[in-house]
């Protein structure tokens, strides 16, 4: 039965990718991810993971090593932060277009410049275009979970997608946190074996990646179009059979917590939603009616868990740790798609970004209750006074 | 307009101004535990010190034909005295000196 | 209201005395869990990247119930301040944000007052412990084992951290003796490092 210890985000991700059996690691170091492959190289020296671990000789380099070891049949696992992850960049489309299902971990960094190891989820926003899964862990438990969960979701015929596994660096990569280790009877029964149905054989030769024409490029890109439209069922049947073998009582899209009979909702995910319910829980004790709403996968987007979630409120404010400049509401990325998904219905909340914990600031109870203020004012004059608000650098209200 | 509160500013693209001589941002002299002291009736001037330290903590005082620690700086590596061509430099704990380093309200 | 956060900060030399910095603020919140509070440790990341001999800290903060603000960075108002390298009180303000009625620990073979002049606020202090840890452990473990987020395999005290929990248990009482020796493993020098420390009260 489960073991509990007190873990790191990336202490957890390793044990997880060593019970998922990975066959090839590639591996860079770049804080704050880098515990991840230090602890993998400990279990592979001493003989707990029998798997090939190669050392990259880049980011770029990780990516292309662990492309090359996943087509050829092997369960593959790499990660990065921050610029390492943009670095990459070229990597993503080819992986995803040629529907190799490696899982890559990433522990949140600020992007350069100049030189901030403290969470921003930008670095992997920045890639999430590409036809990734893609989604955060709040706490070690979750990154450890995640792990298994994406390899199962990516790896099915269905899906045939790679993965973004992401945590926030320090706040959930370095603290420690309680995790329950389950048996490794449990994660084989979760988790089959790896199938590429489209492997490097000798026995039946294949080529990846030739040339094709212009007229063939739209098909190219419907494929992974119609395996995002396919995604959501798997991911429901993935967390149902993990809830019932690991005993955990996730909800596949969209966590709510005290959104009864609440007006105003923080729409949040990664580290700063564990310190946002206590939060919430500290204003319900003094009669504000607020809920919180955690998002668990950034893609595929849950348009309508996002919009049957929040459709009940009257203002929620979308809690960003991520940057588009120049985006249509000049703040991050999450207000735009939050809007969208909210475009159809006949009545919409009032809806806000909050640009909080940038660059590894903290955010703190107070910053929440800042924000709470505003939505419950928003919920009077029906209107908020700006749209984006940077908390922390904005004049008095 | 953002209000950027007292004490978070940063420099436009965060460019900073490089040191010329110093770094008055960044003063190590409270890396050390040991110091090295010099014998100035030892020392040949033969300036190993000099050219070994890694932080260019020995000068040359001309004027007073000796060579001159800067203490603000030295994190006591004791590079000198390995390289010391007379044994001039002997190590001595920092705690038996009064003065000598900069105290500062944070590391950075 | 949660209840009072107590912080405690250990100030060590980087990369030499990483590891040992590190067991000390684990080694002390793993104590305190055993007697059911709720506890942090963990490195300081600002002060990263670890050179050897920069002054760095470590975290640890005990509550009688769940601390809320897990994020903080760092230690602004430590009650408890241990200083495994003595020099270190020379060239920072290790006592900066201590609220008066703060503890200092130093593992030195000086007097405490030999220490305390060199402290311009250390009226700030309630109490001063100083242990001779070199002497009783004589090395200090120099690993990265558990560094960066990493999972410790070596054990927490070997070295000079277990004397200096051992004189921490003698200046306060957010850590039991008991405790620190189910979780120390050199527990030879824990004890010596409790029975021979030098605990100063002032004022």
């Amino acid at each position: 039965m489960a073991k509990e210890m007190m873990l790191s985000g990336c202490a957890a991700s390793a044990q997880a990718a060593r019970m998922a059996q990975v066959e090839v690691i590639c591996s860079y170091p770049i804080r704050p991810y880098t515990a991840i492959m230090m602890e993998l190289a400990k279990m592979v020296a001493n003989g707990e993971l029998d798997a090939e671990f190669v050392h990259g000789e880049g980011e770029h380099a990780q990516l292309s090593v662990v492309l090359g070891a996943a087509a050829a049949g092997a369960r593959a696992l790499t990660g990065s932060s921050g610029v390492g992850v943009t670095y990459a960049f070229e990597t993503y489309s080819p992986i995803a277009g040629g529907r190799i299902p490696l899982q890559m971990m990433i522990a949140d960094r600020a992007l350069d410049p100049p030189g901030d190891f403290g969470s921003e989820h930008t670095d992997a926003m920045s890639c999430r275009d590409q036809g990734w899964l893609m989604g955060w862990a709040e706490n070690p438990q979750e990154a450890f979970d995640n792990c298994l969960i994406n390899y199962r979701v990516g790896e099915d015929h269905r899906v045939l997608l790679p993965q973004f596994v992401c945590q926030d660096g320090y706040f959930v990569s370095h603290i420690p946190g309680k995790v329950a280790l389950p048996d490794q009877s449990q994660v084989d029964e979760f988790l089959p074996p790896y199938d590429l149905p489209h492997p490097l054989d000798p026995k039946r030769p294949v080529s990846h990646g030739p040339q094709i024409r212009p007229d063939q490029g739209t098909v190219m890109d419907l494929q992974r179009a119609q395996a995002m439209l396919d995604t959501p069922a798997v991911i429901k049947e993935a967390i149902d059979d993990f809830n019932r073998i690991f005993g955990r009582n996730y909800s596949p899209f969209v966590e709510e917590y005290m959104t009864d009979d609440a007006e105003i909702a923080f729409f949040i995910m990664g580290a700063h939603t564990m310190t946002a319910r206590h939060a919430v829980k500290h204003l319900r004790d003094q009669g504000v009616k607020i809920g919180l709403v955690k998002l668990r996968f950034v893609r595929p987007w849950p348009t309508q868990e996002v919009a049957e979630a929040l459709s009940k409120f009257k203002a929620v404010g979308v809690v960003e740790t991520s940057t588009s400049y120049g985006g249509a509401m000049r703040g991050g990325n999450l207000l735009h798609e939050v809007r969208a998904s909210l475009y159809e219905l006949p009545q919409r909340p009032v809806t806000t970004s909050f640009m909080a914990g940038l660059g590894g600031e903290m955010v703190s109870l107070k910053d929440f209750y800042y924000m709470a203020d505003i939505l419950s004012k928003a919920v009077k004059d029906g209107k908020t006074r700006k749209t984006v608000y940077w908390v922390g650098f904005e004049a008095e209200e | 307009m953002f209000n950027i509160p007292k004490g978070k500013e940063v420099p436009l693209g965060c460019v900073t101004p490089a040191p010329v001589t110093e770094q008055p941002m960044m003063m190590t002299g409270n890396w050390r535990e040991y110091r090295p002291v010099l014998e100035p009736e030892k020392c040949d001037l033969c300036m190993n010190c000099v050219v070994f330290c890694p932080d260019a903590c020995f000068q040359l005082d001309e004027a007073e034909e000796k060579v001159v620690l800067n203490e603000k700086y030295c994190k006591g590596c004791n590079i000198c005295i390995n390289e010391c061509a007379t044994d001039a430099l002997t190590a001595a704990y920092e705690l038996d000196f009064e003065d000598g380093v900069v105290r500062l309200e944070k590391p950075f | 209201m949660a209840s009072k956060v107590h912080q405690i900060t250990v100030w060590a030399r980087g990369v030499v005395q990483d590891k040992e910095g590190r067991d000390i603020a684990n080694g002390l919140a793993n104590a305190a869990e055993k007697d059911g509070k709720f506890t942090q440790a963990f490195d300081n990341y600002v002060d990263l990247p670890d050179r050897v001999n920069v002054p760095l800290r470590k975290y640890a903060r005990i509550s009688d119930e769940e601390i809320e603000e897990r994020y903080e960075y760092e230690n602004e108002k430590p009650e408890i301040v241990i200083v495994a390298d003595a020099t270190i009180v020379k060239g920072i303000n290790i006592l900066r944000g201590m609220e008066k009625g703060g503890t200092l620990v130093v593992a030195t073979d000086r007097k405490p007052e030999d220490i305390l002049k060199f402290i311009p606020n250390r009226d700030l202090l309630n109490t001063i412990v100083c242990v001779d840890a070199k002497a009783i452990c004589g090395e200090q473990t120099v690993d990265f084992s558990g560094s960066e987020g990493g999972v410790d395999s070596l054990g927490i005290g070997q070295g000079i951290s277990a004397p200096i929990l051992g004189a921490l248990a003698r200046g306060t009482n957010l850590v039991k003796l008991d405790n620190l020796a189910a979780v120390v493993k050199n527990q030879e020098a824990l004890r010596k490092g409790h029975e021979q420390a030098v605990v100063k009260t002032l004022n």
